[in-house]
């Protein structure tokens, strides 16, 4: 074995996350013996996230290299610190009104979410088995608490305990099928897999069963159906950030190590896992966007159709390419943005009124014009409308996977987008065509929320208009996995 | 594997440890379906040795036969209004038959795949002692940044659960 690299230097972005994690553990024990503001909490996290991106852009554009075979820091790695440390600043900036008024446990809560964005780096930069899995742990250890935090909702409780549940069977799923291609590839870094590949291990009885319990176990991360069961009641009982967190970060965290996963590893076994995941792409999204037609609440709403944008992407996965790669990375960017948009209104909306259900919204473009303008831009953007994000980013992703030939998929893509984009004008008819309910006058948005929405506002715009830089950031970060 | 007694170790091992993980499942009585895992874990932990796994059979007694366990009566003895009840409820029929369906399937690929065993000439060449040695150095060697990633998923779980025990005190 050649000499391993042990430089720490290249773990830089997330030390910095861990001590701004602890500084804010500390800071809120002794908040009251100190006499500091309750704002200095998120303000800390805000600087280290910052100072943590920063640090990652040094990294931007070197020689690629490892830390001992177990990451990879790359632009590959690169594009994803950013992505999850951006996604971190717009949450922490767009909910700390929400979290004064409805958390009780501030400094945890920061705290864990600085250290779910590390478990999310260590997911999409892990090139081996081992730290891919217990980076998932991380990410999810930290949302299981994330999503019981309400802990005067009887809602969220009950929500944390099914996503632990559910979670901890999903794990067991996932350790098995890698044990078992452990077992038969006798390697668990990427390469070592995938040179043991070349020797003849594809298709026998033992890796298809370690594939299939490999599948199951990321498909229940990602949530795809049918191992969607706890999406709606976790994004329904958690707290409206931790619900936002998951939808993003966890989402786009599961994707990056799939396309890592089966990128490097499994590319030799294609014909073992193509059908697999193109059965749950085709699920997830018919199954998906017809549940969320029925939806009252706009946080099911939401879940449901974030699944069914899970299939979209699991098409990506399943088409796995140069080319459907960077399309993936450009969509989860867009997507990212968009949702984030959603979700900071929704938090803003929440805030005013305290209601989650979607007929509260009726009026809302009488009452406050300029967030029922933010939320019809990012719902039309989700369904994909020309001019927005979404509809750059679904084009580029369905033209890579009907060029890989899977024209049909790319087909129940395009079918499945429109019937979105029918739940997604209920929303948007509640809040422009119905009359506001007695006695609501206008009211005004704190210059934060305002600050938030209007820079992921023009973001959906600017990815929908002029996608270059970002289309070329995401080429070049795939191709350090397929050049 | 090669002598007698380590065949029949073997196969008493895993009739044990299957046994004790059928009376979990059909003990009425939350304790005494605990006993039954411990009874289920400390056969495993015979499992590993036979493999020549002796650091992962202790820790699997020390750990998974002694502290879990004990962690379990504490959280039945504390909870007064939890029942002890270890009935079987709606899904039984199903989940039986998704039990099976999966024991089936991964009993057929474990008699059917022809897998990498050292034996013989080939396992004496690595000659060791002790597999503790090997799992340290790999640990905070080669395998030093998973370490440390447990470490920061340790503390975000202690967090957690301190978090979300304690008792509010009015605001």
């Amino acid at each position: 074995m050649s000499e391993l690299n042990f430089e720490y230097g290249l773990l830089l972005p997330e030390f910095i996350l861990v001590g701004a994690a602890a500084a804010v553990l500390m800071l809120d024990a002794f908040r009251e013996d100190l006499r500091i503001s309750r704002n200095l909490l998120p303000a800390i996290t805000v600087l280290g996230a910052l100072i943590a991106g920063v640090a990652s852009l040094l990294f931007l554009d070197r020689d690629p290299t490892d830390f001992a075979q177990l990451i990879a820091v790359d632009d590959y790695t690169t594009f994803f610190r950013i992505l999850f440390i951006a996604t971190l600043i717009a949450i922490v900036l767009g909910s700390y009104e929400f979290v004064n008024r409805n958390i009780t446990h501030q400094g945890e809560f920061y705290a864990l979410l600085l250290a779910s964005t590390i478990g999310a780096i260590y997911m999409a930069a892990a090139r081996e088995l081992l730290t891919a899995y217990i980076s998932i742990e991380l990410l999810s250890f930290s949302l299981y608490v994330g999503v019981s935090l309400a802990k005067t909702d009887t809602r969220s409780g009950e929500a944390g305990l099914k996503y632990v549940l559910l979670g901890g069977v999903a794990s067991a799923m996932l350790l098995y099928g890698l044990s078992i291609i452990y077992g038969t590839t006798g390697a668990t870094t990427y390469d070592g897999i995938a040179a043991a590949l070349e020797d003849g291990v594809v298709g026998t009885p033992a890796f298809l069963l370690g594939l299939a319990f490999l599948v199951g176990g990321l498909g229940f991360k990602a949530s795809a159906v049918p191992f969607h069961m706890w999406t709606p009641d976790a994004y329904e009982g958690a707290p409206l950030p931790i619900t936002a967190y998951i939808s993003a970060t966890s989402k786009a965290a599961t994707f990056a190590l799939m396309l890592a996963l089966f990128g490097i590893a499994l590319d030799a076994a294609k014909a073992d896992w193509q059908w697999m995941l193109a059965s749950l792409a085709v699920a997830t999204m018919v199954v998906g966007n017809l549940i969320a037609i029925q939806q009252s609440n706009i946080k099911r709403l939401l879940a449901y159709s974030s699944i069914g944008q899970v299939g979209f992407m699991l098409m990506a996965i399943t088409t796995v390419s140069d080319a459907s790669g960077s399309a993936l990375l450009l969509h989860l960017a867009g997507y990212l943005i968009t949702n984030l948009a959603v979700f900071i209104a929704v938090i803003a909306f929440y805030n005013r009124t305290g209601s989650e259900e979607i007929e509260d919204f009726r009026g809302l473009a009488e009452t406050q014009p300029y967030l029922a303008l933010v939320i019809t831009t990012a719902l039309f953007s989700l369904s994909g409308m020309p001019l927005l994000a979404g509809f750059v980013t679904k084009f580029v992703l369905f033209q890579a996977a009907a060029e890989e030939g899977f024209l049909w998929l790319a087909t129940v893509a395009v079918i499945m987008s429109t019937v979105s984009l029918y739940y997604y004008l209920k929303v948007i008819r509640q809040m422009y065509v119905a009359e506001p309910a007695d006695g609501d006058s206008r009211w005004r948005l704190s210059p934060i929320a305002y600050l938030t929405t209007g820079v992921l506002f023009l973001g959906i715009f600017l990815v929908g208009l002029w996608a270059t830089p970002i289309f070329e950031a995401a080429d070049g970060a795939s191709a350090m996995l397929f050049g | 594997m090669e002598s007698l007694g380590i065949i029949v170790a073997f196969y008493l091992l895993s009739a044990i440890a299957v046994g004790g993980a059928i009376g979990v499942f059909l003990a009425s009585d939350l304790i005494r379906a605990l006993a039954f895992l411990v009874l289920s874990f400390v056969a495993t932990a015979g499992l590993f040795l036979t493999l020549s796994g002796d650091f992962i059979a202790i820790a699997q007694i020390l750990i998974y036969a002694g502290a879990i366990p004990v962690l379990i009566v504490f959280a039945v003895m504390l909870a007064p209004l939890a029942g002890r009840n270890n009935g079987n409820g709606l899904y039984l029929v199903p989940g039986l038959a998704l039990g099976a369906a999966v024991a089936v399937t991964v009993a057929f690929v474990a008699v059917d795949v022809e897998w990498n065993e050292l034996s013989g000439a080939l396992l004496a060449e690595r000659d060791f002692a002790t597999t503790a040695n090997a799992i340290g150095n790999a640990l905070v060697g080669r395998y030093v940044l998973a370490f440390e990633i447990a470490s920061v998923l340790l503390l975000a779980a202690l967090i957690g659960a301190i978090v979300l025990v304690r008792e509010d005190e009015a605001t």
